[in-house]
């Protein structure tokens, strides 16, 4: 699987975490956009749409998260410091790792943003 | 909305102070360098986790006040349709009729209006940077937006979005009343144009057609293309906000309605002999 | 004294200076009027840097007579109409023929420089992208002269621009300038990425490329993303301006939004497309000056994968005020606000290399200093319009004005003069002046700031963008005034640089080699350089070998490294694996021809004449077109190899030919393809997208059914289709047998049942009698299966250029390359063609 168990870092687990923000952002827009688009009364509440939005981004921080973990592990755990710039195969595997993690952890953060509206806006005004 | 702004304003130009004192500090030759690591926890701290706590407390804060900014109006309720180039407006007082302007808008003072806006022809948007933020017209579908004006006072309102060759002369004014002043007001509105002294004047725009495109109650002149002309001497403009409203540019503009509006839909009346079109612009004076 | 190693020495002398001849005359630029059939990428790239440049010069004129009518209220030097074709085109040509080309001609000189590479896999390619681009600005631009420029903003909006009565055939001009740039820069975005991944140097792991690298590799890969959206809006405009379909006429079931959707969702991305390779440049600048490597070479990783990634989720910030409802607008405002973190982190990983090294001042470093005031600034206010309550003040108003100035020109225009100045030793073996450099600078900076800061107070007065004038006595009359001042000042730094960019030079100095003192693969060569670029091909075992490695300038100079020769005097450059840039093969590329430019020219008069209504003749001239493009590809490409392998120096020998997913060829159809599929995925979006805002949709005919093509025909062309997908796959079975008859049959079978497949495709809507003009939904279904049935027929002329190939003997089963590519072609067109008929077919039954 791309973000657990993979033995190598490649450019794929490197832009997995921002793919999964990226599927997570187009599933909350398109959810809000047809609920709103097919509301009759926009003050309606938007409770089941909210609830979906609380689960996916659930589920995107969990699948981000766990491709944190294989990162870290890529990265050798810290073992060795910045900058990873011997010509061998360890340490290109460890600069894979590092980037990819710095990536999950912005992933993380911008899935939370993009879920926050979903908190304060209750409905399709 | 201006306590946001000024919050904004002041932390921008804070963070902008600091990162250009920091990088013009970084410029100058030192004889002893930043350890990298050190230099890496800069990148850490001052250029990720730093920003992103800022970031979220803004965006937070934002999102609770979009909720509050689209909160539902009325009871007046105002309908608004922009057209190349000028606004239709008609108000929907509460329990009462429909009553039919343009090109200024009245309002009473610490009531929440809901506006209703559209548009027939292309994209324009209706924007009053003293009232509110701005909401776009568009064909095809009926906008929101509430106003609740503060204070009273005359203010400018703009067609925020390239909607043709006149797009730039396509203004209008809004004037925010005290209550009991805009109720006498859109009373007066309602009522039909009062019986003009300039009697030469209103049968000339009749004969030459006027009335295919303006109505003007209280005469046979009922067309629906053009603005309502019935109370056009109380607006203190002409032609969406570009002229004054005087004797002078009202002939002006029956003559030369092209060469000032590119491209609107009226044509110009400059064949008409002079005195006839002085005449009509002089009983539009009395319309008041 | 023995004889013996002077001999030697002599010996030695003179391999080398015979490999060098070889060298010279397998990569010799040619001349006279052969000089235009050019192809290797130095040529290319500076006509390609020196249009762009002039075409930035040409909207900055427009912009001065922008402010000029500005500067005072109420003022008649420009008429409304030229006035609003004066800032479209200004828009239009700064974005479309200046910052995008800018990047792609940086991109095309510097890359194989800087990967030690001769050339760049596909000079073809770039050579026609480049040709495509200067015949459509040319006619862009020329619009202007007739009266007859786009003149509804950058963006053409719908329903005005539709509207053929008012929006006359500027709009038809801006769409074929438009389609130039979109073909220049997916085969930009082929090079790019091609070239970044797999044509390094031995030895350069993934985790040593220069930063610049990562950069172009991110932003090739957004324009797969971000362009096609827009072609696919093309389609659906020029089709609704040509042919009336009403894709975005209410009245119709059209909806002028969906145009700004595909507009945006290109056009957000767009900037960053633009901003991030300008501050690429950056991250090669500061080092040098710094005089250590990069403080934070993974978080500039970050910061490019990051932004490109989320730069896709912003572009309703542009709809901000269109009434979308407060919780979708909510996404994009996060999104908005977290793109402002991997933006801020490369400022700070500039500052603590800063703060870590020795800075030494150059005029590159003061571009640099003063991009960096501008950028932040500009970045700041971007935070500030990225809350939507703010900007539903802030849009439409001259303070988006200044804020989109201040992130071009510190984020993007800053750091490009920075690379002009660093950069112009290694293309012209001379240094610009940087005496004149620093009145260049000031005299932009202070222009710049005087003419844009105080638009951020026109526009919170009240003043909206787009405007010919504007009254006076509203606050604005000197805001305006000390702004255009300020613009008179800026195109006054600009003019000089002009005059020493384009004349100032030639009589200086050549400079010593490397004369910044840099690190990277491209400051190896001597200044000037040899046409072949390096001498030869070096293993690299560091991010800055120029640093790390005191003898790799001699070992490269003595040839004592790869690819040191040319013994068959053809041109040739290396490809290696992904991540550990592993040789695995000598690939050898096309020299001068003028076939790209014939194809650009008549390819390029297909879009015009169909601009002037003049179908046939452009029918005409696409079939011509067509055999200009197969004439390249037959005299050009998967061209069969004298031998298998060759030597390429230091024991290594490698295979000239590679094909499948180890031949450039194939990556080159699969990223091409890539793009394909999004436009196609943009017009499936615009199909459900009417489903959402139209209350019934399909609409019902008479009897109360919803309207479609039917089940029949669409059964029948899905079952043509998948025995035509079947038979290729056969096909590429036989001839990898080694049963040549079996594969030209299967060809031929193939290429029958796909011709039925469309033409069954066709006839659905057609018997059903879906009429596009009349509702936006025929028009999608239309729409829709007319690009499954042309990517059937491109895919039948492919069928049958291999059938003529394998006839030739040029394809054969050790040298497969056409049926392997021609094979990943017909994957994805039989992706689009499936899902178009289970769409359009199933949809109506449940929708």
């Amino acid at each position: 699987m791309l973000i657990f168990n993979r033995k190598h870092a490649d450019l794929w687990t490197l832009l997995a975490p921002p793919a999964i923000w990226a599927i997570h952002f187009l599933v909350c827009y398109v959810a809000a956009a047809i609920a709103c688009a097919k509301a009759a009364d926009i003050f309606a509440s938007l409770h089941l749409l909210r609830i979906i939005i609380l689960i996916v981004t659930l589920l995107a921080l969990g699948l981000i998260t766990t491709a944190g973990l294989q990162a870290r592990r890529h990265w050798g755990f810290g073992t060795d410091d910045p900058p990873y710039e011997q010509p061998t195969a360890e340490v290109r595997q460890h600069f894979l790792g590092y980037a990819t993690l710095l990536l999950c952890a912005l992933s993380f953060v911008s899935v939370i943003f993009v879920a926050l509206p979903a908190l304060t806006i209750t409905d399709c005004r | 909305m201006a306590r946001l702004f000024w919050v904004m304003l002041v932390a921008a130009a804070i963070l902008w102070v600091a990162v250009l004192a920091l990088a013009f500090h970084a410029r100058r030759r030192r004889p002893s360098p930043w350890q990298p690591r050190n230099a890496g926890r800069l990148i850490l701290w001052a250029g990720a986790i730093g920003p992103t706590l800022l970031l979220c407390a803004l965006l937070v804060y934002s999102l609770r006040l979009m909720p509050e900014l689209r909160a539902p109006g009325g009871p007046l309720r105002v309908e608004i349709r922009g057209e190349q180039f000028w606004w239709r407006v008609r108000y929907h007082p509460p329990g009462g009729a429909a009553v039919e302007s343009a090109n200024d808008l009245r309002l009473p003072v610490g009531q929440r209006v809901e506006l209703s806006l559209s548009s027939p022809d292309v994209i324009h948007s209706f924007w009053v940077p003293a009232l509110a933020g701005k909401m776009d017209v568009i064909p095809g579908r009926t906008n929101r937006l509430v106003l609740e004006p503060s204070r009273t006072g005359r203010f400018r309102g703009a067609c925020a979005e390239f909607c043709g060759a006149s797009h730039a002369l396509m203004a209008f004014t809004v004037e925010v009343m005290e209550p009991e002043a805009f109720q006498a007001w859109l009373t007066r509105e309602a009522n039909p144009a009062a019986a003009s002294a300039e009697q030469g004047g209103q049968a000339l725009f009749l004969k030459n057609g006027c009335g295919a495109c303006h109505t003007v109650r209280g005469t046979p002149a009922a067309g629906r293309v053009g603005p309502d002309l019935t109370h056009l001497a109380s607006r203190p403009t002409l032609g969406a906000g570009t002229l004054e409203n005087t004797q002078e540019n009202r002939v002006r503009f029956i003559a030369q309605t092209r060469e000032i509006k590119p491209a609107t839909l009226m044509p110009g009346f400059g064949m008409l002999p002079e005195a006839e079109i002085a005449a009509i612009a002089a009983w539009l004076g009395t319309l008041r | 004294m023995s004889r013996k190693p002077t001999a030697r020495k002599d010996a030695d002398q003179a391999r080398r200076e015979a490999q060098e001849a070889r060298l010279d005359a397998a990569w010799e630029t040619p001349k006279s009027f052969r000089y235009w059939s050019a192809v290797n990428n130095t040529e290319v790239g500076i006509w390609y840097t020196a249009t762009s440049f002039l075409f930035f010069l040409f909207a900055g004129a427009l912009a001065l007579l922008m402010r000029a009518q500005l500067a005072v209220p109420e003022n008649d030097l420009l008429s409304a109409s030229l006035y609003n074709q004066a800032f479209t085109l200004h828009g239009t040509a700064m974005m479309f023929l200046f910052a995008v080309p800018i990047f792609e001609a940086v991109a095309i000189l510097l890359l194989p420089t800087m990967l030690a590479a001769r050339d760049l896999p596909f000079p073809r390619l770039s050579a026609y992208g480049y040709w495509c681009f200067l015949l459509g600005g040319i006619f862009v631009c020329g619009s202007i002269f007739f009266n007859a420029a786009p003149d509804a903003g950058w963006f053409m909006y719908p329903p005005l621009t539709t509207d053929t009565q008012q929006t006359g055939i500027g709009a038809d001009i801006w769409l074929l300038g438009l389609s130039f740039i979109e073909v220049a820069s997916i085969a930009a975005a082929v090079e790019l990425i091609v070239g970044v991944l797999k044509c390094r140097p031995p030895g350069m792991r993934i985790n040593m490329i220069p930063l610049y690298c990562w950069y172009v590799l991110i932003v090739a890969g957004m324009i797969l993303f971000a362009f096609p959206p827009l072609i696919a809006g093309d389609i659906l405009f020029e089709l609704e301006r040509l042919a009336n379909w009403p894709f975005f006429d209410p009245q119709r079931g059209g909806d002028p939004v969906l145009w700004q959707h595909l507009f945006w969702i290109f056009g957000h991305p767009e900037v960053y497309i633009v901003f991030l390779p300008s501050i690429a440049l950056m991250a090669m600048i500061i080092p040098t000056f710094a005089r250590r490597p990069i403080v934070g070479y993974s978080w500039i990783v970050l910061a490019a994968v990051g932004t490109g990634f989320l730069s896709f989720g912003l572009w309703v910030h542009h709809m901000f005020t269109v009434g979308l409802p407060a919780i979708s607008i909510g996404f994009f405002s996060a999104a908005s606000t977290a793109v402002a973190i991997p933006t801020g982190v490369q400022i700070f990983v500039f500052i603590a290399t800063m703060l870590a090294g020795r800075m030494v001042a150059s005029t590159p470093m003061l571009f640099a200093a003063g991009s960096l005031a501008i950028f932040v600034l500009g970045g700041l206010t971007g935070v500030m319009v990225a809350i939507a309550p703010f900007d539903w003040q802030a849009h439409d108003s001259y303070f988006v004005v200044a804020h989109l100035h201040y992130v071009l020109i510190g984020g993007m225009l800053m750091p490009l003069f920075a690379g002009a100045y660093y950069y112009f030793p290694l293309m012209a073996a001379r240094k610009l002046s940087d005496r004149l450099g620093r009145w260049v600078f000031w005299l932009m900076f202070l222009g710049f700031n005087i003419a844009f800061l105080p638009m951020h107070f026109s526009g919170l007065r009240g003043m909206p963008r787009r405007i010919f004038t504007y009254p006076g006595g509203m606050g604005l009359d000197w805001l305006n005034l000390v702004s255009s001042i300020g613009a008179a000042i800026f195109a006054s730094g600009v003019l000089l640089f002009a005059w020493d960019a384009l004349w100032g030079w030639r009589h200086r100095a050549v400079p010593p080699r490397n004369p910044w003192g840099a690190g990277t693969l491209e400051w190896l060569n001597p200044l000037p350089g040899p046409t072949y670029g390096v001498r030869s091909v070096p293993e690299i075992t560091s991010r800055y070998p120029l640093w790390d490695d005191p003898e790799i300038m001699r070992r490269v100079d003595e040839g004592r490294e790869y690819l040191s020769d040319a013994e068959e005097g053809l041109r040739e450059t290396l490809v290696t694996s992904v991540l550990d840039a592993k040789p695995i093969q000598c690939l050898r590329v096309p020299g001068n021809s003028f076939l790209p430019m014939l194809a650009a020219l008549l390819t390029g008069a297909v879009f015009i004449l169909t601009t002037f209504h003049l179908y046939w003749t452009g029918l005409a001239f696409g079939v011509a077109a067509l055999f200009a493009i197969l004439a390249w590809l037959w005299t050009g490409t998967s061209l069969i190899p004298e031998k298998a392998e060759k030597d390429i120096g230091k024991g290594t020998r490698l295979p000239l030919y590679a094909s499948g997913p180890h031949s450039v060829g194939w990556w080159a159809m699969f990223i091409t393809m890539t793009g394909d599929m999004t436009a196609f995925a943009s017009l499936i979006f615009a199909y459900f997208y009417y489903w959402t805002i139209l209350p019934v949709f399909p609409p019902l005919d008479a009897a109360g059914a919803p309207l479609g093509p039917g089940l029949f025909w669409p059964a029948l062309a899905f079952a043509a289709s998948m025995t035509a997908w079947g038979l290729m796959l056969w096909a590429r079975r036989c001839n990898t047998a080694g049963r040549p008859g079996g594969l030209r049959l299967a060809l031929l079978l193939s290429a029958l049942f796909a011709a039925g497949s469309a033409a069954a495709m066709l006839m659905g809507p057609w018997e059903a009698g879906l009429d596009p003009e009349s509702h936006s939904y025929p028009a999608a279904v239309w729409v829709l299966l007319i690009w499954a049935a042309v990517h059937y027929g491109v895919g039948i002329i492919m069928q049958l250029y291999a059938l003529a190939r394998s006839l030739a003997g040029k394809l054969t089963r050790e040298h497969d390359i056409d049926i392997r590519n021609i094979m990943l072609y017909w994957h994805f067109a039989a992706i689009t063609g499936h899902v178009t008929l289970v769409t359009v077919a199933l949809f109506p039954l449940v929708g």
